[in-house]
């Protein structure tokens, strides 16, 4: 909201500077987001007269004006189209600065010297101001001579307020000196008196009343006014409503929005010669009804929305906005002012719903006094009277209850000292009465109040407390830290998991990475998923952003790959290793599984050359140490076996085991979908759940070894189908209790082993617990197993 | 066979020495050894004479030899480990690699800020006696609305564009909140908690992302005053930038706290001294924090009976803190996976 300081000091007096004012509201709430300092530079502006105007000799589109103010005179040279002889305008003069500081001169046009120019609106410093292009024309009563800028008030102080969605009533000039005055002791409210109505219908038309047939509208009040002639409001007026951000329109229309301005009531003129019957209804529109609305677009309603009728046909958005078939045009001659009120809820659905952020739906939305609309209405009536409209009636309609609704709120000395320190509740009672609070009772104890009507979001003692705080200011208070632990504080189990898992992977040399919850279509077809796979129906949403981010990621891969492919556009090119834990969304029947995971990606590098050559390259059995380290982490086992994946290369691709039960999969990159992303160089990937590595098991530490080991080798030439797990498990099976590991040492393929074998060569330890084995009987052992072995059928070397 | 006679044993020490000096490798030296020493040796031999002189003779000649014995064998000695040093520094002479060629193996990989941010904030509230809390980042209207007193239609949900599932009810989360109250439901009171977590809002500029991070804070106890809620605040604020910073308190609306509060801090960037900063626009404050004391409705929805039991809220931005915290001025990039931004974190 917009407050001009100028008008804010004429309806209080306060003893303050702008900035400390900004200062205060600020702190108790209204957050001042920005000052800005209209026509600051403005200098020298002179009002002045259109004597006579000539056209200029040589060019045709311009014209010589001479001015006069007083004795003086002054000519200059001008372009615009809209001035004419006895016109009265604001004129600079040689030396006079204008808004954006330029300072004038005299210049010459062929031959015609131009003394200073006459100015637009936009010159002056206030574009809103104008309705046409060209030279700004005062008023006839401008005093000749005087300074522009005083007399027009335009040079002010523009406070941009941010108001929170529960002080509705700081959305008008009353509301915002009351809180200025609540803020200052010893400002004081000027008392705003507006004529009184009578209810008695003198109307000279056959207006047959209004009926409310929605419990939306529970009090509607109309005006009315012939003989009207549409024109510009009075300058002063468009000035104001220029500094406030309204776009003057005509006399009628600024009516309506200086009261809103003023005191928070959104008004509405209808052309009453356009409505379709000599009658208003107020109604719930019906499903797919139609309306057009001022602002030209027109809206399919459904069945909630409010609306103004006449004759069965919508005039106006109740609360929203009116309609385009009963506006204010410059031929209208009678006209019936709208006050009513509406119920928040009803409008704030209307307007979000239809995407209207109109003044009056910003503002019904938040709440506006019932006791505003008769109250503004006068108002209205007072100034289009003031302002020689036309032939004005202050003899009104009031249709609805308008008893105010009577609240009563306790405070406590005891609740307000627990929140703020201090209960005394005769210094509370001195903050809530320049807010408009009446005090009903009071004693030491407890004291009741009664809320003003503008004071919607005032219900519950804490609300009082609120506001008897922040008037005070929350920066009094001192601060403490709470006392009273009851149990220790724990960091939780999954939070501490997490941040061991990241610690382990971060110190394995992948980085940290934080991808959007959401995913773009295309990179679960780019990696091929099959409709039928559940990672390929994931959850969308109703409103995202961008296609890009529709949908709610199933898996982590997508966001890896597609981190790699991103970074390689951005000219990437080394080896590198990033993780992500994060949640995934699971379509489950109708259910959604949110489920935690964690993913890796090692990218090899469209440059991985390196002085020690392929010693450091990573690959698949890299990222499996990871893996597996990470569940060493935990104490837990990890089985890592032949599987598949969609996007997985057929023979490099691993289901992750935990417990007999698949928790993810580690693969390269299948080589069509490396083609297809571009990928320079190999990429492997994991993805596994978060879920296991909360059961980690306790550390278990076994005794500690008094009798030396003795190590035995073994080779065994086997079918390359046949995996190391396999043949490892088989060694294990057939050796005996005393071999305490078994650790593969080597593999080998071609010379001396047959075509589709490979050799695989391990290293045994024996051990025993009670004593030293000798060479005697550990060969005597290992023969046996050799022994075993090859009566299995296979093959030693 | 030489003549045991006293001359004889300088005779064969100038000998050896002689030899000694010739002698480049331990090889050489063993030979000498075995040559003077040995059981066949020049001096052994001299010993075994030693019968066939004159009984006066012998003391004076037997200690000349032994005496000759230990000599060379020190003199071996001395050489041997000149000669090994020698050797040693030989090889590792040929062995010298240059130290500032790079590392072999995986460098340390990298934290994300938020994260880091996230841990760090969890622990100083940790401290504060508050536990770690989480929640499902899809949430139903109910958590994420109602149970905090925004019902439909309420203004405030203007505030928080919220991000909708498609084909059900269910939305995501706009704020940690949600926690607050399924905490409540689980824990009952006296609480202590903090919630950490992603949060979704419909917006995307430089300081805003659809996707965010809080740490919502959810103190229940008897009597609790806002300046214990002032007192964390300030706590956290001095711990999570390691210096005190001045801080101030603003009212403001939350429909799930009354009253409300702000907590902005003096900029970090120029203390309030730069009318231009780019950080904090030159007002000198950042905004850091939204905060009050719980609502009594949402107590109540909390299952918790307000009146017997008061409380505090906070929701703190943590990529906000993140980004002053390690000066980052674009919220976004911190969601674009960029490898040399993060793993320059680093450094």
């Amino acid at each position: 909201m917009l407050v001009s300081w100028n008008w804010l000091t004429e309806l209080v007096d306060l003893q303050i500077n702008v900035n400390d004012f900004a200062e205060k509201l600020t702190m108790a709430g209204a957050e001042v987001e920005n000052l800005s300092y209209t026509a600051q530079k403005l200098d020298g502006i002179i009002i002045a007269k259109v004597l006579e105007m000539a056209p200029h000799r040589e060019r045709k589109n311009l014209q010589v004006v001479t001015l006069v103010w007083g004795d003086e005179r002054a000519i200059c040279v001008t372009g615009a189209q809209n001035v004419k002889e006895g016109d009265i305008v604001p004129y600079a003069p040689p030396g006079a600065t204008i808004a954006d500081g330029s300072v004038l001169g005299i210049e010459e046009f062929d031959g015609v010297k131009s003394f200073g120019m006459m100015l637009s609106a936009d010159e002056i410093g206030l574009p809103l101001l104008s309705q046409e292009e060209g030279i700004l024309i005062l008023p006839q009563d401008a005093p000749l001579g005087g300074d522009a800028a005083s007399w027009l008030g335009i040079k002010d102080v523009v406070l941009d307020v941010s108001v929170t969605p529960n002080r509705g009533d700081l959305l008008s000039m009353v509301g915002m000196a009351r809180e200025a005055h609540a803020l200052f002791t010893g400002s004081r409210l000027k008392e705003l008196n507006f004529s009184s109505t009578t209810e008695l219908s003198d109307w000279p038309v056959s207006f047959e009343g209004v009926t409310l047939e929605d419990s939306g509208c529970p009090l509607y009040c109309l005006g009315f006014a012939e003989e009207l002639e549409i024109a510009p409001s009075p300058i002063k007026c468009r000035v104001r409503l220029a500094l406030c951000g309204v776009r003057p329109i005509s006399n009628v229309v600024d009516v309506t929005n200086y009261v809103m301005l003023l005191l928070g009531q959104p008004l509405h003129a209808f052309d009453l010669d356009k409505l379709p019957a000599p009658e208003i209804t107020v109604r719930s529109s019906r499903n797919g009804e139609k309306i057009a609305t001022l602002d030209g677009r027109e809206h399919i309603l459904s069945s909630d929305d409010l609306l103004i009728t006449s004759g069965g046909l919508p005039i106006g958005l109740a609360g929203v906005m009116g309609g385009a078939n009963s506006e204010i045009d410059e031929n209208t001659r009678r006209i019936l002012i709208e006050s009513a009120h509406f119920l928040p809820a009803r409008i704030s659905t209307t307007a979000r719903r239809l995407g209207i952020n109109s003044e009056a739906a910003y503002r019904y939305a938040r709440g506006v006094d019932k006791a505003k609309a008769p109250l503004a209405l006068s108002c209205a009536l007072d100034l289009m009277k003031k302002w020689k409209c036309g032939k004005v009636y202050t003899s009104v309609i009031r249709e609805g209850d308008a008893a105010p609704v009577e609240k009563f709120v306790p405070l406590t000395a005891k609740k307000l000292k627990t929140y703020t320190g201090a209960g005394d509740l005769s210094e509370a009672s001195s903050i809530l009465i320049p807010l408009g609070f009446e005090v009903k009772s009071c004693s030491e104890e407890k004291a009741i109040y009664k809320v003003p009507g503008y004071r919607m979001d005032v219900e519950i003692e804490e609300d009082l407390i609120e506001e008897v705080a922040r008037i005070k200011g929350y920066d009094e208070l001192a601060a403490r830290l709470p006392g009273r632990i009851h149990d220790s504080a724990t960091i939780g189990l999954e939070s501490r998991t997490e941040r061991k898992i990241r610690e382990t992977l971060m110190a394995r040399g992948y980085i940290e990475i934080l991808n959007y919850s959401f995913i773009s279509p295309k990179f679960i077809a780019d990696l091929s998923i099959p409709a039928s796979d559940s990672r390929a129906n994931p959850f969308a949403l109703a409103n995202p952003l961008s296609m890009d981010q529709s949908l709610l990621r199933t898996f982590l891969l997508p966001g890896m790959v597609n981190v790699i492919c991103d970074n390689l556009r951005k000219g990437w090119r080394f080896p590198v290793r990033i993780f992500e834990i994060g949640n995934i969304f699971l379509r489950e029947g109708a259910n959604l599984i949110e489920e935690k995971h964690i993913a890796g990606a090692i990218f090899l590098g469209k440059d991985d050359r390196s002085p020690y050559g392929d010693a450091v390259r990573d690959d698949f059995f890299t990222m499996k140490g990871d893996i597996l380290a990470l569940a060493d982490a935990f104490r837990l086992k990890f089985d890592v076996l032949p599987g598949s994946e969609p996007f997985g290369h057929a023979g490099q691709t691993a289901d992750v085991i935990s417990d007999g039960r698949k928790i993810g999969f580690m693969a390269k990159i299948k080589p069509s979908i490396e083609r297809r992303l571009e990928l320079p160089a190999s990429l492997y990937v994991f993805e596994v759940t978060f879920e296991p590595f909360l059961m980690a098991k306790p550390p278990r530490f076994g005794e500690v070894h008094r009798f030396p080991s003795v190590y035995r080798d073994i080779s065994l030439i086997v079918p390359e189908d046949v995996t190391v797990k396999e043949i490892g498990e088989l060694i294990g099976d057939l050796s005996s209790d005393l071999v305490t590991s078994i650790r593969l040492f080597d593999i080998y393929k071609g010379k001396n082993i047959p075509e589709g074998h490979r050799s695989l060569s391990f290293t045994l330890e024996y051990r025993h617990p009670d004593k030293t084995l000798s060479d005697e009987e550990v060969d005597e052992l290992h023969t046996r197993l050799r022994a075993q072995i090859e009566s299995r059928g296979l093959k030693l070397r | 066979m030489v003549n045991p006679k006293t001359n004889d044993t300088e005779d064969v020490k100038n000998a050896f020495i002689k030899e000694l000096k010739l002698a480049k490798r331990s090889e050489d030296l063993n030979e000498l050894r075995i040559r003077y020493l040995g059981r066949k040796g020049i001096v052994t031999q001299m010993l075994k004479s030693l019968g066939t002189l004159p009984p006066e003779d012998r003391p004076a000649m037997g200690k000349a030899i032994n005496d000759l014995k230990s000599t060379i064998e020190d003199m071996l000695k001395r050489r041997m480990e000149e000669l090994a040093l020698l050797e040693e520094r030989e090889q590792e002479r040929k062995d010298a690699i240059d130290v500032t060629q790079p590392p072999k193996g995986r460098p340390w990989g990298g934290f994300h800020p938020v994260v880091e941010v996230m841990h760090e904030l969890m622990d100083i509230f940790v401290g504060l006696g508050f536990s770690v809390a989480l929640g499902p980042e899809v949430e139903d209207d109910f958590h994420n609305f109602e149970a905090l007193n925004i019902p439909p239609h309420h203004p405030a949900r203007d505030m928080q564009d919220t991000f909708y599932l498609q084909g059900n009810e269910l939305l995501l989360r706009t704020h940690t909140s949600p926690v607050q109250v399924r905490s409540m439901l689980k824990y009952g009171a006296p609480l202590r908690i903090v919630c950490p977590g992603k949060v979704y809002r419909r917006d995307s500029d430089p300081t805003h992302s659809p996707m965010f991070h809080q740490l919502e804070g959810l103190l229940i106890d008897e009597d609790v005053s806002i300046s214990d809620l002032k007192g964390c605040m300030v706590h956290f604020i001095d711990k999570v930038f390691g210096r005190p910073l001045k801080s101030r308190f603003r009212a403001s609306y939350f429909p799930f706290t009354e009253p409300s509060l702000e907590m902005d801090v003096e900029c970090i960037a120029c203390s309030g001294k730069d009318p231009a900063c780019r950080i904090c626009k030159g007002t000198g404050w950042l905004e850091i924090c939204g905060m009050g004391m719980v609502h009594p409705k949402v107590l109540r929805a909390g299952g918790i009976d307000p009146e017997v039991y008061n409380g505090f809220a906070w929701g703190l931005g943590i990529d906000r803190v993140a980004m002053l915290k390690y000066s980052l001025s674009d919220l976004r990039i911190l969601f674009f996976g960029d490898i040399a931004f993060l793993a320059g974190g680093v450094n």
